[in-house]
């Protein structure tokens, strides 16, 4: 007894560091660290002056600048277009083809599953001259479906790697026992498998959207006339300096993004508490 | 939730497969923050037609996505060299200045522009020079030369355009050599004296250095007049020079593309933009000088006296005039990426 | 299952792909247009000097950026997993506003704090700590801060995804053999979460060295990396074939660094 009393000696403090303190303090300072800034940027949208360092009083005018600034409401609709259309397909397509890899044993197997996280290993932007180069060929015109195309192929690795991490930690038990219950393949997935799924396809299509909404380089070579999206407006934006209307941008984005969440999540939470309480 | 993203990824298809948009519209590729939106929503009230105004922020990357054809836009919005290389491609079309009633506004310096002599293929509109910009608040002396841009004194709170071209100009002429070389030689020295120059660096920046200067992050930066403007007329501590060895002058201006889908209306666009009060808006809100000598004296006295903005007759001549350098380009891109890599 | 994934990947990176690699070793004319022809010299050029600097540049930042991202990553991950309860689907979420905030904005926003006139600064100098302001802007460390704020939360949704569907009745086992939290983290958990920090790896080492905003932004564009070359090449020079080498070489280095990553995926999921 006194034995294992001194091999737990060991673990004491592991477990007052690790398990209950460090997680949690790491957490804290990370968060700090990636909302700070956030909060300090939220803050000077309401600057009055033309400053994002020196406060010179609450004004809300940077907003009314914003609001009349049409090239953003129309960069605005070109990005949610674009974001929602691409992390449908990118999703769909993944979480199909993380399903097979782990699943099935197949001739190709680990290629495809390279393949796959392919767009990763390539600097997006040699995807965008690739894809570019390649639709000029076809004689493509630039403009939506190419810049889809393109988020695409960009978050098509992010949505496949996390519904295939969370495929290959699924209990296979209840799988076999569908098959054992005489349930063909298709079945099983949309039975089985796909509910047991729906926390990292649900990941998936939020990071892909967020990838999609955020991207600037493979934009930059497959945007035609007329999709000029957010982010390519505000690289232009920039090189008029960074003023408070940057900033009050900023503000209506999380202020949207928090609004679009909380409809999303309505719907979601539950889904995803029941997973965690499992 | 597979239902809906079928019909989600069924209506991303039909957007595929929409094409562009309707006729009566107008497509413009240009500069960044050069065509004051003001101007673009007047010329909308006053034709009817649509614009739709994308923006690039260099001209090697302009001609990068020309180059790949079937972008659809009807003008292009090419700096001086980059209209001699769209010529040489067959990119841009030879203009009917028939076509445009307000061409003789245009003054007759920058009619007979060496790069397309007789504006065959381009009509000039905005212009300006590269050179450096300070911050009195942290240098002892007026800065006249590009010497500055090298003295130990200032070291790291110096930025220099991040901008190969841009970046030679200060390296050549401060060694005494002409911006528009194409001797390799010069080349080489100037390489020398970039790297040399690299440990004294803040960085290299073509996008926020205004910002930077303003607010006194950097002492002096190499600059674009028209992209400091803004800051100067925010922070009286901000001043732009064109050095004592010359700087550059450079020209924007707007060409048809060959494949335009609505030349009519970009004939009508440069009509409009042409006019002296149009003009003048154009350089009150975006704090550029346009080509249109009658627009300055409609223009607050201020701005006209303005000399980062119209530089005098004497200052202009001093300045090189980059053009396309053709083989000798070859030079400054070894050059430029031993300086870009160097420790 | 499979159509789709193959369709897409084959028409639209393969080709594409192809096109790149035929690219790297074309010959060019003054103005940038590709010619017919072949040529090794696009791949020689690449033993200068310079380019030698520009891949130790990427493959530092790159390590650097993967390692701090990894050890701050996991513990948030674990904690959201374990410790957070109801509080989880709130944490992750936070973790995204930023990026909804935009890359651009959310750099810029730290181009304002690391400045001389910045709250960093001012508030260093508020408590005495320094007499004047510090240059951060234009320094590796910069450059460091921005990298980590754009891949973090890229590292911990994937090792979350994977920690998540742990069965607790495995981890509550491992405590009922007597084994301490110690133990049954490092034999239970850990090897369980491995795919995901695998994943996570992947997904901050490789991107990492494509970057080229950040290194221009904050770090003031002086220590290029192979994305910075890259842009070069093909927007600045024009230069389609020499990027296309460039890009054929990191894809090979990159090949690698997924071959590693398969090997060790497979080897995690025989261990079960």
């Amino acid at each position: 007894m006194s034995g294992q009393q001194a091999h737990r000696a060991g673990p004491g403090w592991f477990t007052r560091v690790f398990a209950h303190g460090l997680s949690g303090w790491v957490t804290l300072i990370t968060y700090i660290f990636m909302l700070a800034p956030i909060v300090v940027l939220i803050a000077f949208a309401f600057n009055a002056g033309r400053s994002t360092v020196v406060w010179t009083g609450f004004s809300l005018d940077w907003f009314e600048v914003v609001w009349n600034n049409r090239h953003i409401a129309r960069a605005l609709q070109v990005s949610l277009i674009v974001a929602v259309a691409s992390a449908a397909i990118s999703t769909a397509t993944g979480a199909l083809a993380a399903v097979a890899i782990t699943r099935r044993q197949f001739l190709g197997r680990d290629a495809l599953g390279a393949a796959l996280a392919a767009p990763l290993v390539l600097p997006e932007i040699v995807l965008g001259v690739a894809l570019l180069v390649f639709m000029s060929f076809m004689g493509v015109t630039l403009g939506y479906g190419t810049m889809i195309i393109g988020h695409v192929l960009v978050s098509l690795p992010f949505s496949t790697l996390i519904v295939r991490a969370a495929a290959s930690s699924l209990d296979l038990q209840l799988e076999n026992a569908a098959a054992d219950l005489g349930a063909n393949e298709w079945q099983t997935f949309r039975m089985v498998t796909l509910p047991q799924l729906m926390p990292a396809i649900f990941t998936a299509f939020i990071l892909s959207a967020t990838l999609s909404f955020d991207n600037l380089v493979m934009s930059t070579f497959t945007s035609g006339v007329g999709t000029t999206t957010l982010p390519l407006r505000i690289y232009s934006m920039l090189k008029l300096g960074i003023t408070p209307e940057i900033n009050a941008l900023g503000t209506l984005l999380v202020v949207a993004n928090v609004a679009i969440l909380f409809l999303v999540m309505g719907r979601y939470l539950p889904l995803m508490l029941k997973t965690s309480r499992r | 939730m597979t239902k809906p993203k079928i019909l989600l990824a069924a209506s991303a298809l039909a957007l595929i497969i929409g094409g562009p948009a309707m006729a009566e519209d107008l497509r413009i590729f240009g500069w960044a923050n050069e065509m004051p939106d003001q101007v673009i929503a007047d010329f909308e009230k006053e034709t009817g037609i649509t614009v739709t105004f994308d923006t690039f922020d260099s001209n090697e990357s302009m001609i990068a996505k020309l180059d790949a054809g079937a972008t659809g836009y009807d003008l292009v919005n090419p700096s001086q060299y980059a209209v001699q290389i769209l010529i040489s491609r067959g990119t841009i079309a030879e203009l009917d200045h028939a076509k445009i009633d307000t061409y003789d506004n245009i003054g007759p310096s920058f009619k007979q522009v060496s790069y397309d002599p007789g504006n065959k293929y381009s009509i000039p509109y905005v212009w300006g020079t590269t050179g450096l910009a300070y911050n009195k608040s942290c240098v002892d002396e007026p800065i006249t030369s590009w010497k500055a841009l090298f003295d130990e004194k200032y070291k790291g709170r110096i930025y220099m355009l991040d901008n190969m071209l841009a970046a030679y100009i200060a390296g050549l002429q401060v060694n005494g050599f002409s911006a528009n070389t194409s001797d390799p030689a010069e080349v080489e020295k100037a390489t020398e004296t970039l790297i040399a120059q690299k440990p004294l660096l803040a960085g290299y920046n073509s996008t926020n250095f205004a910002d930077l200067v303003s607010s006194g992050e950097a002492c002096i930066v190499e600059s674009w007049s028209s992209s400091v403007l803004q800051a100067i007329k925010d922070n009286p501590d901000v001043v732009y020079v064109l050095p004592e060895e010359g700087g550059t002058m450079w020209i924007d201006g707007y060409s048809i593309l060959s494949d335009a889908p609505n030349p009519d209306a970009a004939y009508k666009f440069l009509t409009y933009i042409l006019r002296p009060e149009v003009a003048a808006k154009t350089t009150e809100l975006s704090q550029t000088a346009t080509v249109v000598p009658a627009s300055k004296a409609l223009l607050p006295g201020d701005l006209a006296n303005n000399s980062a903005v119209f530089p005098d007759e004497a200052t202009i001549a001093n300045a090189d005039f980059i053009l396309d350098l053709g083989d000798a380009m070859k030079f400054y891109q070894d050059g430029w990426t031993k300086v870009k890599a160097a420790q | 299952m499979l159509a789709p994934s193959l369709l897409l990947l084959t028409l639209f990176v393969l080709v594409p792909l192809c096109v790149v690699a035929a690219y790297s070793f074309a010959l060019r004319d003054s103005y940038g247009a590709v010619l017919p022809g072949f040529t090794l010299d696009n791949y020689r050029d690449l033993f200068q000097a310079a380019y030698l600097q520009v891949f130790v540049n990427s493959f530092k930042l790159a390590a650097s950026t993967t390692a701090i991202c990894l050890l701050i990553g996991y513990p948030v991950a674990y904690f959201i997993a374990f410790k957070a309860g109801r509080a989880a689907p709130a944490l992750l979420l936070l973790l995204l506003i930023p990026f909804w905030i935009n890359f651009l904005i959310r750099i810029s926003a730290w181009v304002v704090l690391l400045g001389r006139g910045g709250l960093i600064n001012q508030g260093a100098i508020g408590l005495g700590l320094i007499d004047v302001p510090v240059g951060m802007l234009g320094t590796y460390g910069a450059t460091l801060v921005g990298m980590v704020y754009a891949f973090l939360p890229l590292t911990v949704f994937p090792i979350y995804a994977a920690l998540t569907p742990i069965d607790p009745r495995l981890r509550e086992a491992g405590a009922d053999l007597g084994a301490g939290p110690a133990e049954t983290f490092l034999r239970v958990t850990l090897p369980l979460s491995l795919p995901g920090v695998f994943a996570a790896a992947l997904f901050v080492f490789v991107p990492s060295m494509g970057v080229f905003a950040i290194p221009v932004l904050l770090g003031g564009g002086k220590e290029i990396i192979l994305g910075n070359l890259i842009v070069q090449l093909f927007l600045e020079f024009r230069n389609i074939p020499q990027g296309a080498a460039v890009s054929v070489l990191l894809l090979l280095i990159s090949g690698v660094g997924i071959l590693l990553y398969m090997r060790a995926l497979r080897r995690v999921e025989a261990m079960k």
